[in-house]
């Protein structure tokens, strides 16, 4: 038996075809059929001008892809060897910023995304998580817009700012901005102690044994009980091999095949269109079924996200949660979750650590028209995972960018015998419902995945 | 279905070409202003934020829409763009023809924005190029054109609330609301005074100094209240020190954004409605002023 289901609520659409056997999923094939051609976009335009285009791939990971943009221009300096200072306070407002926007769409992503799908699994009536209307969704949504705030601050508006820039940073806050910040922070800490935990954010953070999700309470502790009454630790389970490409003062890179590595190099990520449409006609295979790629490093799949980042992190407790409970479905949810807590903390260690005095902006000496050639890579960890820009120029000019989404590491087509990470960890469900929350267990995003 | 349910007008946001900042940013909006949007509007249909009925549910349904938005640009190339099997342009066909009125959310639901920029495919389309006069007679009102890249969420409201009560909104001869794309970017800028006084900031990251002279700015070119109603209630990108791009023009994103255009050092393009030699000579005096205060730091 064949179904082919589209899944809405992903940002953007998926189809799901899935091939049955004795009543369980035998073949899966993830469809994405929509393509923007970001990539052809920017090719012939001022490499500048990259800053505002990317952020536009994506609206809810829009500075991911700036933050992704401005390191892979100034890496065409350093391929240079053209010094280019930039100042610690310059660093972390990027850093800040982009952990402003994780924290708003992990907090979204839960009551948004998870939640109205896995209360159908519960046997108590939990309207309060009903979409528009119930009061947790409600609150959820009125916090994450709290919390955007501390964003625009330093970013002039959110979604869709590009105020860092090869160099620094465009603002310069003031310590008001800062302590501003610092108290969006603490609300967000506030509505995840007393509604997402139930718990302290110390005393969260303070957890080191699986056995701790016990004293869990709040919302968090709904999707715990529904996961063990369905099982859901027991499905979803993907080769738990583990990809971090980004490093930076809140993440490690690093990858685990069996066993952690923190050595990681560009030089062997490939992107595959085996299975992928193509605009030039001629090159697409009669196999193609999708416009996503597919990324491999070292000719391998590998997962990536939240829980990537906790195990190749040493994240205590995500870390046993994950022995116990290897990759699955609940395990992903919850990594992700732990690590809203995790950023709130970090994130205004980082605040405190800005001093105003240095400068936000240190202009480069000679300008990227200068260079005849050049060519610059970078990883940046975004909400869903690792997010990888290759960009060549010619004077100043774009003549080639490349971008790897996180969803395409996790949800791009599998090639010959390969199944991808998502494959494998759908494949063996006995149900539609629970492919679909597999599905949504990497954080879909179909407008990503198809730039 | 409860009483007052049935009297609230019905919203449906189709999503089509988008990077879906729209919705973000609508979700992003004033705590009490989404709130009350809530009570007031039945959202009946978002294909991210909605359960109860899909795409092709809806389209099967005869339910009356009162308020189509439409987030993203439209094409009838079904190679490079589907929903639920459909092109983005059948799709608004059939919802225009049960709906009273059409706003377009973002500068790519309005003119193409962005993803017109995708020249490999053709055929993107902003809402009013895309449909034909006979597609659109049953709409009470024309097309409101919200742009902006993406929207801020109180223009939405606004409009909202002004259609609901008034039946009408007087628009611009691009098919924006006039009171919110009469003002310029510019007005409201903590940075005028720099501005009027000729004072340019010398680099990115100061509080001090207009963006015009150097950074791009199109404050004074571009038709939106960013300065007026604060994004996310605290702040504009020109506040903060980024330029304005004009993503709220027919011609965003143009090429070059974050440079001023000059000619032996005077900007390209001059402030809307002014002449360049008035605007030279204006410029010439005002710099003949030098202000201390306004070439010293802010905060010293
Ligand atoms: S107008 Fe901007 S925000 Fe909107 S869909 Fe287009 S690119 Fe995204
Ligand atoms: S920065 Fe832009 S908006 Fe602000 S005063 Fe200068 S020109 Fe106007």
């Amino acid at each position: 038996m064949k179904t082919v289901d589209i899944v809405e609520r992903i940002e953007g659409e998926a189809k799901l075809v899935c091939q049955w056997n004795k009543e369980k999923i035998s073949d899966v094939k993830i469809q994405f059929l929509n393509f923007r051609g970001f990539e052809f976009i920017l090719k012939d335009k001022p490499a500048l001008d990259a800053l505002v285009y990317t952020p536009r791939i994506c609206g809810i990971c829009g500075q991911a892809h700036l933050k992704a943009t401005v390191e892979a221009l100034e890496n065409i300096y350093k391929n240079h060897n053209e010094e280019l200072i930039l100042t610690k306070k310059a660093k972390l407002l990027r850093e800040i910023g982009l952990n402003i926007e994780i924290i708003d769409s992990h907090i979204k992503w839960f009551y948004m995304f998870i939640m109205p799908d896995i209360v159908k699994f519960s046997q108590n009536n939990l309207a309060e998580y009903t979409p528009l209307k119930g009061k947790k969704w409600l609150e959820a949504s009125m916090i994450a817009s709290e919390t955007i705030k501390s964003l625009a601050l330093i970013g002039g508006q959110w979604p869709h700012t590009s105020y860092m820039i090869p160099g620094g940073v465009m603002s310069d806050p003031t310590l008001l901005d800062l302590i501003s910040m610092q108290n969006y922070m603490d609300q967000a800490i506030i509505f995840f102690e007393n509604s997402l935990v139930g718990i302290k954010l110390d005393n969260y953070l303070d957890f080191k044994k699986s056995e701790d999700l016990y004293k869990v309470k709040g919302d968090l502790k709904d999707f715990i009980t529904i996961s063990f009454e369905n099982e859901f630790e027991k499905i979803g389970k993907s080769y738990n091999r583990h990809l971090v490409l980004g490093d930076s003062l809140s993440f490690e890179k690093g990858k685990i095949n069996r066993k952690l590595t923190k050595n990681i190099s560009y030089e062997n990520i490939e992107e595959l269109t085996l299975n992928s449409f193509d605009i030039d006609k001629s090159k697409i295979s009669k196999e193609a079924y999708t416009w996503s790629k597919t990324a491999l490093y070292s000719n391998n799949f590998y997962e990536t996200g939240p829980l990537s980042r906790a195990i190749v992190q040493n994240r205590d407790f995500v870390n046993d949660i994950h022995r116990k409970y290897k990759d699955s479905m609940f395990t992903r949810i919850l990594a992700r979750m732990d690590e809203l807590g995790f950023l709130l903390f970090k994130t205004k260690e980082l605040i405190k650590q800005i001093d105003i005095n240095e400068d936000s902006f240190i202009k480069p000496k000679v300008s990227l028209s200068d260079f005849k050639y050049g060519f610059g890579q970078s990883a940046v960890e975004a909400c869903r995972g690792s997010l990888y820009h290759d960009i060549e120029i010619e004077n100043g000019i774009i003549s080639k960018y490349d971008v790897i989404t996180p969803t395409v590491w996790n949800l791009g087509p599998g090639i010959e015998d390969k199944l991808s990470t998502s494959q494998k960890a759908i494949i063996g469900t006995d149900s539609l419902a629970k492919a679909k929350l597999i599905l949504r267990s990497f954080d879909v995003c179909s407008v990503c995945t198809t730039h | 279905m409860k009483n007052n349910e049935r009297n609230k007008p019905k919203i449906v946001w189709l999503q089509a070409i988008t990077c879906n900042g729209n919705t973000h940013s609508f979700l992003s909006a004033n705590v009490n202003r989404l709130k009350l949007f809530l009570n007031s509007f039945d959202l009946i249909y978002h294909p991210s934020l909605t359960t109860d009925i899909l795409l092709d549910d809806l389209l099967k349904k005869d339910e009356e829409i009162d308020f189509l938005l439409v987030e993203g640009a439209i094409s009838s190339n079904k190679e490079f763009f589907q929903l639920s099997n459909q092109t983005t342009n059948e799709i608004l066909k059939k919802l225009v023809l049960k709906s009273k009125y059409l706003i377009a959310v973002g500068s790519c639901a309005s003119y193409g924005g962005v993803h017109k920029k995708f020249e490999q495919n053709n055929n993107i389309l902003g809402l009013q190029e895309a449909l034909f006069e006979h597609d659109t007679s049953t709409l009470k009102h024309p097309i409101v054109n919200l742009t902006g890249c993406p929207v801020h969420p109180e223009w939405i409201f606004q409009t909202l609330f002004s259609l609901k009560e008034y039946k009408q909104i007087a628009l611009d001869e691009k098919g924006r609301p006039k009171e919110i794309y009469s003002y310029l970017a510019h007005h409201g800028c903590t940075r005028n005074e720099y501005f009027e006084w000729k004072v340019e900031a010398n680099s990115f990251g100061l509080k001090e100094g207009c963006l015009f002279y150097e950074q791009g700015c199109r404050g004074p070119m571009t038709h939106s209240n960013c300065n007026k109603i604060l994004w996310n209630d605290v702040n504009s990108k020109t506040r903060a020190g980024m330029p304005c791009i004009g993503c709220t023009e027919f011609d965003f994103p143009r090429n070059n954004m974050l440079e001023t255009k000059k000619n032996i050092g005077i900007p390209d393009e001059v402030p809307l409605g002014v002449s360049k030699r008035a605007y030279l000579s204006i410029a010439g005096v005002a710099k003949t002023f030098k202000i201390d205060r306004l070439n010293e730091k802010i905060i010293k």
